[in-house]
């Protein structure tokens, strides 16, 4: 129905996962380069909101885990909770918790900060990907007013 | 809304909460004689100095069991009245918010705290007394009481604030043992004056004593137990707190006898204006609380313990002869005294309960009241120059023996009149918290030992140098039974001439004239015209709110730079790609300045982003820079969304008009913020915080980007926060972009179907 940028809705069919890719590539390595958690979800929002352009808004959302609004929310709610092992070992709430997994050939560091970080990730994305989703289905109902714009005059 | 019937809601239930902490309470009460202070301390913000210390002594402790042990028989007597009306269980919830409040304020040691709960009660009042929100004079009862109380609230805080910063300390305890070294400070006056003013608004002293009889449109268990119980009397509780601090000095002493007796005098005047027996009521409670203040503020070591026994047997005749009224309005539909005579033999519990509690309000012996009586009269004779104190409360109490008879004899045992039909009593909820506690005003009267106690206690925390004696008394003397004759001969007259009495005060339009009432609604009147500056500022148009915003900007970035010192810094040659950045910076800017076009404009403030993302690439901030990008790429997607949409509707302004303020406005911005960069770069640079992060960085946080270290770990909370607040602007905006789709597609669906796509 809504006249769509062809090109930009076929790039998107590789470029939206490779969006995705990076933007937790961006994530995982925060700790140590430059990256992190807000960084990654804003590249993953520009995925989302290149992906509301080119196949629609309601298709962007669609291809949110768990949906905008619940992924924010999960998303405070994990960053909150990544705080609270810290009280388990008497610790203040916060104190992040580190350990060392042997793989044998390199240790695997896990820590409750990537925790921390994965919310605040999910957080972003899910509020602001959300957000630029639903700004563009406005274009979107605009696009259809074309038409019945000249009706609704005829009318008036 | 009389709802008939002898059902009685679950919610009742509910009276569990304050029955089982009016036990604990008792049973702390009874561990020890004299009653033994318990002390919390919960820190809340250390920081700010502000925790939750509860400090439950005497005083406390009688507040608690009269806010524990009232509200569970309201909870019982609200399930019964309040059977069948469809929203009840918000009058419930609110009733426990408002416990809860109650509890809090009359518990902690804090003043800070003290002044919130203060404010909790006045907003739970509000909704309580504006619980029939259908009813426009509902409503504006409701307002008023929140204006009075929660405005005397404000200025409390101010009062509370000054009181602690001359006294340095925020604990009530610690202000009151260091009162001797701070008493004196000049400032004193100016912070009592101001605790005055809320206290006095808090429990509708004069000239804030209109707004008591008013929210009287709350329901009959809300006015039994915020407007005669507990809520007004927080005003009494914050003056009996302070009282061991300022108890000496005359600005008390006569602030408090002058207002609290001419409050008691004029409120026993209106009562006689009014036909209505709740109203009646309400301004009985006005002259009750009158006369508290009035002996918080009498000298010596006799008043404590009156004000105290008086505050008791108020509550325990004053409560029930609410639910007494609450009673006839249920079964009769109505309040006027004229339509009401003869109920006693169709509503005899009822009957009972109101004469027991109208014989605990006129003084008869064998009950409380009587006690209280003594103890007042013992009280005033101590001191020699507070006598007219005694005159002002004789005729309170001559009046009080003639609305007890009215509430207790008229309306039940009174011949003539109509009699009413197919009236009865209602069910035991409403039968037996009026009772109960009407038994427990003459039980006391009996046995003054199981309060005296208590009541020993809590006059010990008003006047902790003195020896308290307690209720001692000769039931006998002669002066006490002298003053009680009078006063009921006096008060039988009046009972005897009341409806000749109310044609003549109905006579005197001019107390209305002079009322602070008629004051009052002339400020209300007043504010839809203050508010006439409001759309000046808030026109309406995006474009003006910028530049009010970037008026203030400018003046606030002036007013910092006028001390700061601004040097050129020296000159060093930028390398390419900064040099690069900065070209494409200027180029952009330049760019949006000159095009038209909002859209192309768009895309040219999207270049800025993008020209500054690559400075700081360059610069050695590649963390800040890749944000940049993002957050720019986002930026320009939903502004060009919106721009779109907003073009569609013509709501472009035409721009061409009078650009130089604006332009003028842009300059002043530029050159400030060039002034504040040069003053930036200029001065010395703090370098404590980076070298402690970088060194801290790993060996702490086990990362090696200390941007992020810092986001994720050191001040985590910080990005807990920040995330929480993304996610709840999206939370809000959500709705009122799904509105706006919801328009155009409800717009654009008939056409389409027309047309058949």
């Amino acid at each position: 129905m809504t006249p769509r940028a062809v090109i930009l809705e076929v790039l998107l069919r590789a470029l939206y996962p490779l969006m995705l890719v990076v933007s937790v590539w961006i994530l995982l390595r925060g700790h140590n380069a430059p990256g992190g958690g807000f960084i990654g979800g804003m590249i993953a929002v520009a995925a989302t909101a290149m992906l509301a352009v080119g196949s629609g808004a309601a298709q962007a959302q669609r291809r949110m885990p768990l949906g905008p609004l619940r992924l924010a929310a999960a998303g405070v709610l994990l960053s909150l909770a990544s705080g609270l092992p810290a009280w388990a070992v008497g610790s203040a709430y916060m104190t992040h918790l580190w350990a060392s997994v042997p793989l044998g050939f390199t240790d695997l560091k896990v820590s409750t900060v990537m925790l921390f970080d994965l919310g605040v990730y999910a957080a972003v994305w899910g509020a602001l990907g959300g957000l630029c989703a639903q700004v563009v289905s406005l274009d979107e109902s605009r696009r259809g007013d074309e038409d019945a714009g000249s009706a609704a005059e005829r009318d008036a | 809304m009389a709802v008939k019937g002898r059902g009685i809601s679950r919610l009742g239930l509910l009276a569990l909460i304050p029955l089982a902490l009016a036990v604990v309470a008792a049973v702390h009460g009874h561990r020890a004689d004299p009653i033994p202070a318990w002390i919390l301390v919960l820190p809340w913000s250390p920081t700010l100095g502000v925790d939750l210390t509860l400090h439950i002594d005497g005083l406390a402790l009688l507040f608690i069991l009269l806010i524990c042990g009232i509200g569970s028989l309201v909870f019982v007597y609200a399930a019964a009245y309040m059977a069948g009306v469809p929203d009840r269980a918000r009058l419930f919830v609110l009733l426990l918010l408002f416990m809860l409040s109650m509890l809090g304020a009359v518990s902690t040691d804090n003043v800070i705290a003290l002044f919130v709960f203060w404010e909790l009660t006045s907003l739970t009042s509000f909704l309580l007394v504006g619980f029939k929100h259908e009813d426009e004079a509902s409503r504006r009862s409701a307002q008023q009481a929140l204006f009075v109380t929660g405005g005397g609230g404000l200025v409390l805080l101010a009062g509370l604030i000054l009181l602690a910063e001359i006294g340095g300390a925020y604990s009530i305890r610690a202000l009151i043992a260091g009162h001797p070294v701070w008493i004196d400070d000049p400032r004193v006056p100016v912070a009592l004056a101001l605790i005055f003013v809320g206290a006095f608004s808090k429990s509708a002293q004069f000239p804030f004593h209109f707004w008591l009889p008013n929210a009287m449109s709350a329901p009959t268990p809300v006015s039994a137990y915020l407007h005669s119980a507990t809520m007004v009397k927080l005003g009494v509780y914050l003056l009996a707190r302070l009282h061991p601090a300022f108890g000496e000095l005359p600005m008390w002493q006569l602030t408090l006898t002058a207002v609290g007796g001419f409050t008691a005098a004029l409120a026993m005047v209106l009562t006689l204006r009014e036909r209505d027996l709740k109203r009646i009521l309400a301004w009985s409670t006005v002259a009750a609380l009158g006369t508290l203040v009035m002996l918080i503020g009498v000298p010596g070591d006799g008043a404590p313990v009156a004000a105290v026994a008086f505050l008791l047997a108020h509550a325990l005749y004053k409560a029930p002869l609410f639910f007494v009224a609450g009673n006839i309005d249920h079964a009769t539909g109505t309040r006027r005294i004229d339509d009401l005579a003869g109920l006693a033999p169709v509503m005899p519990w009822t009957a009972a309960a109101a004469l027991l509690a109208g014989l605990s309000m006129a003084g008869m012996p064998l009950s409380f009241g009587f006690v209280a009586k003594d103890m007042m009269a013992i009280a005033k004779e101590g001191d020699g120059g507070f006598a007219w104190v005694g005159y002002a409360s004789l005729f309170v109490s001559a009046v009080s023996v003639a609305v007890a008879a009215v509430a207790a004899i008229r309306v039940f045992w009174h011949r003539g009149g109509r009699r009413p039909v197919g009236v009865h009593d209602g069910g035991w909820g409403l039968i037996v918290p009026p009772l109960l506690i009407a038994l427990l005003g003459v039980a006391f009267g009996l046995a003054p030992h199981l309060v005296d106690p208590l009541i020993r206690s809590a006059a010990h925390a008003m006047l902790p140098t003195a020896e308290i004696r307690g209720l001692v008394f000769d039931p006998t003397d002669r002066a006490v039974l002298g003053a009680l004759a009078l006063a009921l001969a006096a008060g039988g007259t009046i009972y005897a001439f009341w409806d000749r009495l109310h044609a003549q005060f109905d006579r005197l339009p001019w107390l209305d004239q002079v009322s602070t009432a008629a004051i009052y609604r002339a400020l209300v009147a007043a504010i839809p015209k203050a508010a006439a500056i409001t759309p000046r500022l808030q026109s309406g148009s995006l474009l003006g709110y910028t530049v009010w915003l970037l008026l203030a900007v400018v003046a606030a970035l002036a007013a910092a730079l006028a001390a700061a010192t601004v040097a050129w810094p020296a000159r060093e040659l930028p390398s390419l790609a900064v040099a690069g950045a900065s070209a494409l910076l200027i180029v952009a800017a330049l760019a949006a300045c000159l095009v038209r076009d909002s859209f192309v404009l768009l895309l040219a403030a999207g270049l800025v982003g993008f020209g500054s993302a690559l400075l700081f690439l360059f610069l050695g901030a590649p963390d800040l820079a890749f944000t940049q990008f993002a957050v720019e790429v986002a930026f320009v997607v939903v502004i060009a969304a919106i721009l779109l949409r907003v073009r569609r509707l013509d709501l472009v302004p035409a721009g061409a008009q009078r650009a130089w303020p604006r332009i003028a406005i842009a300059l002043a911005l530029a050159a400030l913020a060039t002034l504040l960069l040069l003053a930036a770069v200029g001065g010395p640079l703090d370098p404590a915080l980076a070298q402690y992060f970088g060194a801290q960085a790993v060996p702490q946080a086990h990362g090696r980007n200390v941007v992020n270290v810092i986001l994720v770990d050191f001040r985590a909370v910080d990005t807990l926060g920040e995330i929480a607040v993304v996610a709840v602007a999206f939370v809000a905006a959500l709705p009122l972009l799904r509105l706006a789709y919801e328009r155009a597609r409800a717009r654009r669906a008939p056409a389409a179907g027309e047309e058949g796509r």
